[in-house]
């Protein structure tokens, strides 16, 4: 018996112990637990996701930022002014554009930013151009294509190849000639020159461009990256991500030095950079960690063990009366989730999806979505507002076409569809000259498992189309990410819901994905609409973004809005909004839709209340 | 019985190539642009992705035999690849995840041994009494129970409520002590290497990140453990050499410590064998709920992710183990009871 009661004791006393060692508050140091996945890269000119770009923002400065985060302010930041055909810094054709750096900027490693910085960024990331990544946002506005490849394919090299060192070493040179000239080097100056005007290049420098981060070219020098000679760049073209230099490290002139990227504990460490030329951050350091689990991540939220955390929509009424708990909600966004339509449906192999592959009542044919009528049916069959106050609680707005709502050259009058089965009974009987209305169909339609807010959308469409005509049958169906991304390569799922999250605020980011026909969408949605699209949209978007008269901006995307709602090319059906979820001791607070980074951690501080 | 080793370890090579070419075959079912899953997490990073320039650049595009014969190619000098959801080379990726798999295997075995097996000897010993009843119900009650509930349940009370026992495997202050300053790591295993370094403050925050893990492993292995000793008991109690000894006026005490629980440990011993190489293997939900960054969550990533060269590796890795623990637990017995020869 006193054995147990000393065992007991023991076990009290060590329990005592190990609960003594509890941090206190540091307000020095921040803790963000993320759970929506971790970096997949710290390289600027290949980073393409938002957990990538966020500790990319901390560590890097931009030519431009946002004021205060407004979408409409830029200002300069490595660049000491914003260039404009006001201030002669741009020309008046909108093609030449010259950004004066601001002298006495310090890299991380106490080496100072020169305009060869500058160059070498953009030069070396197009030269490096990895597959899948962000630089055809430099290759576009700069030289009218989209990859390194169509730059060696345009000064006559071969259209395709499996490895660059097939190309001939003269055709790199050229190659590499071409991409050279675009950006030049005047005095304290650099000069970019656009292959046409594009309006909004500056967007795509500013802050929130992960991809346009400025990197110190002595130190990428030295620590293995492309040495600048116009002959050896193949050797860094395309590498895997993980090769590249700047994977795990860093290098920037922003407020944090990365510390360490601890893979194996998920966490990310970063420190203050006390030389920062705006002056150092509050916060000393800042720990970025992923924690998939919310229920984890809640609770350290409660014991003040992090000072902010990533909380789904769903979640959010869990955490909105935590005493010590800030919720900031509504904060826009500019993005949108899509109901798409593919209007060139394979039907060998896609029986599960399209049944028969014929209009007799038991599967569609695959020419279905070709019908606008069955389109604008379906377009009328959803219940927008129930979506929006049940399953997204309230947080987004419903779309009025493919371009969210707080973009320039938006039409916020346009005319959208809402739910009216009525309408969408009516709009069936037309489709196939009624014939559809007579013998039914039946339609699978696909999320990716685990979405369960995809998922109740297309239930919604599902319980409403089957209430207007019970020959109609809709089946929902989860299937596994990889499979949903095979389906789609192959433009075979009947009807698929995708998000877009904008690169940079301006209509053209959203114009070409959902309109062009070699937009990221019309590969998945079939020949018809590629064919549609080269008829009626392609001319119209590349004027969109040629046009620098903002009055004809305006009516060239009012336009393509109105077809692309007149014809019910997709579904737009919510522009969510976002969240923050912090405790109370966490002060300045700043939202930016444009960033990344879910808190500017420049402007944070913690005072303990 | 160095024969009996030796043969085991020449068979290893052979079980771990059976293994790969298992997944490769499983692979040969999934198109390249399943596999580019891999490289494309979700729906929201579908950017200005070219799936086709993906699936080139990486190679997903070649026949399975012929990624087989690469894959084997890199295996002989070493390299078992990188692995795109672990972020680092596969190798890189189990040396740091498995010390902390180990670290929790290790605390783990004691209590769900030791606590097992004296359940099972309790309820033998008072078999069909009151006490028996009560230990099967707890122990049953564990094993009913699914982990992510109690492991939960304990989260909420020991870090929610109590604030003692946090998730993860050591505390911010601690971590950054670890990554950043001179702390030295020589095994990956947070407490050894804390006691190597002197700092006993992260020794103990270590042990405090292992606790409730550990009950959680522990409560539900208990009623695993309980029934296997406890039916092996009631077996062996019936035995004449246990009459004999109650005859030759050994105490209680001695006939069940020496006569009994010995003897019924045999089949408790091939438990705890499959047992600890469950835990070495990860134990993936555990592992989630306290943020526990371990091999099982390594591979169950790996695996969801589709990522091939991740899960081939782990897959050796558990062939190595698997092996290795059996043999150990084939020794054991020979241990345990001399009447077994392996030879």
């Amino acid at each position: 018996m006193k054995a147990k009661v000393c065992s007991l004791i023991l076990l009290l006393t060590l329990c005592l112990s190990v609960s003594a060692f509890a941090a206190p508050f540091d307000p020095e140091t921040f803790i963000y637990v993320s759970g929506a996945g971790s970096p997949q890269t710290l390289d600027p000119a290949a980073a393409y996701d938002t957990a990538s770009g966020e500790i990319i923002h901390y560590i890097y400065d931009n030519l431009f930022t946002y004021v205060g985060g407004d979408l409409d302010n830029i200002g300069p930041m490595l660049a000491t002014e914003v260039p404009t055909v006001a201030n002669g810094l741009m020309s008046e054709d909108g093609r030449t554009i010259r950004v004066p750096i601001r002298q006495g900027v310090k890299f991380h490693d106490g080496s100072v930013l020169t305009p060869e910085d500058v160059k070498y960024t953009f030069v070396r990331a197009m030269l490096a151009d990895p597959a899948g990544g962000p630089i055809w946002m430099f290759f576009e506005p700069l030289l009218g294509v989209q990859t390194m490849r169509d730059v060696i394919a345009m000064v006559g090299g071969p259209e395709d190849f499996a490895d660059i060192s097939e190309v001939d070493p003269a055709i790199l040179r050229k190659a590499y000639d071409v991409v050279d000239a675009t950006i030049e080097v005047d005095g304290n100056d650099v000069i970019f020159h656009l292959v046409d005007p594009y309006p909004p290049f500056i967007n795509i420098l500013t802050k929130g461009g992960s991809w346009a981060s400025i990197v110190s070219k002595q130190w990428m020098i030295a620590n293995g990256a492309w040495d600048g000679n116009p002959d050896t760049w193949a050797k860094w073209y395309d590498q895997a991500i993980e090769e590249m230099t700047l994977y795990e490290k860093g290098m920037g002139t922003g407020p944090f030095k990365l510390e360490t990227w601890d893979k194996s504990g998920d966490q990310i460490l970063l420190s203050r950079f006390d030389d920062y030329w705006q002056g150092p951050a509050s916060l000393k350091n800042v720990v970025i960690k992923n924690i998939p689990e919310f229920a984890t991540r809640l609770l350290m939220l409660r014991a003040g063990d992090a000072d902010a955390i990533y909380v789904a929509q769903q979640d959010l009424p869990q955490v909105r009366d935590i005493p010590g708990v800030t919720v900031v909600d509504g904060l826009p966004q500019i993005n949108n989730t899509v109901l798409f339509f593919s209007f060139t449906i394979p039907i060998q192999g896609n029986e599960d999806l399209v049944g028969s592959g014929k209009l007799d009542g038991n599967g569609i044919p695959s020419d279905f979505f070709a019908d606008v009528n069955v389109r604008k049916a379906f377009c009328y069959a959803f219940d927008y507002e129930a979506y929006r106050e049940e399953v997204a609680l309230g947080a987004g707005e419903i779309p009025k076409g493919p371009f969210p709502q707080s973009l320039p050259y938006v039409n916020t009058e346009q005319e959208y569809y809402y739910h009216d089965l009525s309408k969408a009974a009516e709009y069936f009987k037309k489709a196939f000259d009624g014939e559809l209305w007579e013998k039914g169909f039946k339609v699978g339609i696909v999320y990716n498992t685990g979405n369960t807010a995809r998922k109740t959308a297309l239930e919604i469409l599902e319980y409403n189309i089957e209430s207007i005509n019970p020959k109609f049958q809709v089946e929902v169906i989860g299937l596994e990410w990889a499979t949903v991304l095979d389906k789609l390569r192959s433009a075979s799922l009947p009807v698929f819901i995708m998000g877009w999250l904008m690169d940079f605020p301006d209509t053209h980011n959203f114009a070409v994905p959902f309109m062009h026909s070699a937009g990221t969408f019309a590969g998945y949605c079939g020949q018809g609409l590629i064919d549609l699209a080269k008829e009626q949209f392609d001319e119209l978007i590349a004027a969109g973004i040629k046009a620098t008269d903002p009055a004809e901006r305006e009516k060239i995307y009012f336009e393509l809005q109105r077809l692309y709602v007149e014809q019910a090319i997709a579904m737009p059906y919510i522009e969510p909004t976002t969240h923050r979820v912090m405790r109370d001791w966490v002060q300045g607070f700043e939202y930016c839709s444009a960033f990344s980074a879910n808190f500017d951690l420049y402007n944070i501080s913690k005072v303990q209340k | 019985m160095l024969t009996f080793i030796a043969r085991r370890l020449l068979f290893l090579p052979v079980v771990l190539i059976g293994v790969t070419l298992l997944i490769f075959v499983a692979m040969s079912f999934l198109s390249p642009y399943q596999l580019v899953s891999t490289y494309i997490k979700s729906p929201e990073e579908l950017k200005n992705q070219s799936l086709d320039d993906l699936v080139r650049k990486y190679g997903l595009d070649q026949p399975v035999h012929i990624r087989y014969m690469n894959w084997m190619k890199n295996l002989l000098k070493g390299d078992l690849g990188y692995s795109v959801s672990a972020n680092m080379p596969v190798t890189e990726a189990i040396a740091k995840r498995f010390p902390a798999t180990l670290e929790l295997a290790l605390f783990a075995t004691i209590p769900v041994v030791m606590g097992g097996i004296w359940l099972g000897t309790i309820s033998a010993k008072h078999y069909n009494k009151p006490l028996d009843h009560f230990s099967r119900v707890f122990a049953i009650v564990g094993w009913s129970l699914p982990d992510f509930v109690f492991g939960l349940i304990l989260l909420m009370l020991f870090y929610g409520v109590l604030g003692w026992f946090p998730p993860g495997r050591l505390s911010m202050w601690a971590d950054s002590i670890v990554l950043t300053g001179d702390f030295v790591r020589y095994t990956g295993l947070n407490t050894i290497d804390a006691l190597l370094n002197k700092r006993l403050d992260i020794f103990w925050d270590a042990v405090r990140h292992l606790i409730a893990p550990v009950i959680t492993l522990a409560y539900l292995w208990w009623a695993y453990l309980l029934r296997i000793t406890r039916s092996s008991m009631l077996e062996v109690m019936n035995k004449d050499y246990v009459r004999t000894a109650r005859a030759k006026g050994l105490t209680e005490r001695v006939v069940m410590n020496r006569h009994v629980r010995r003897n019924a440990l045999i089949p408790v011993a091939t438990v705890s064998g499959s047992m600890v190489l469950g835990l070495l293997g990860g134990v993936v939900i555990v592992e989630t709920v306290f943020d526990y960054k371990g091999i099982g969550l390594l591979t169950a990533t790996g695996a969801q992710q589709l990522d091939y060269t991740l899960v081939l590796g782990t897959t050796l890795f558990y062939g190595l183990l698997l092996v290795l623990i059996n043999l150990v637990v084939d020794v054991l017995y020979a241990i345990i009871d001399p009447r077994v020869r392996l030879e």
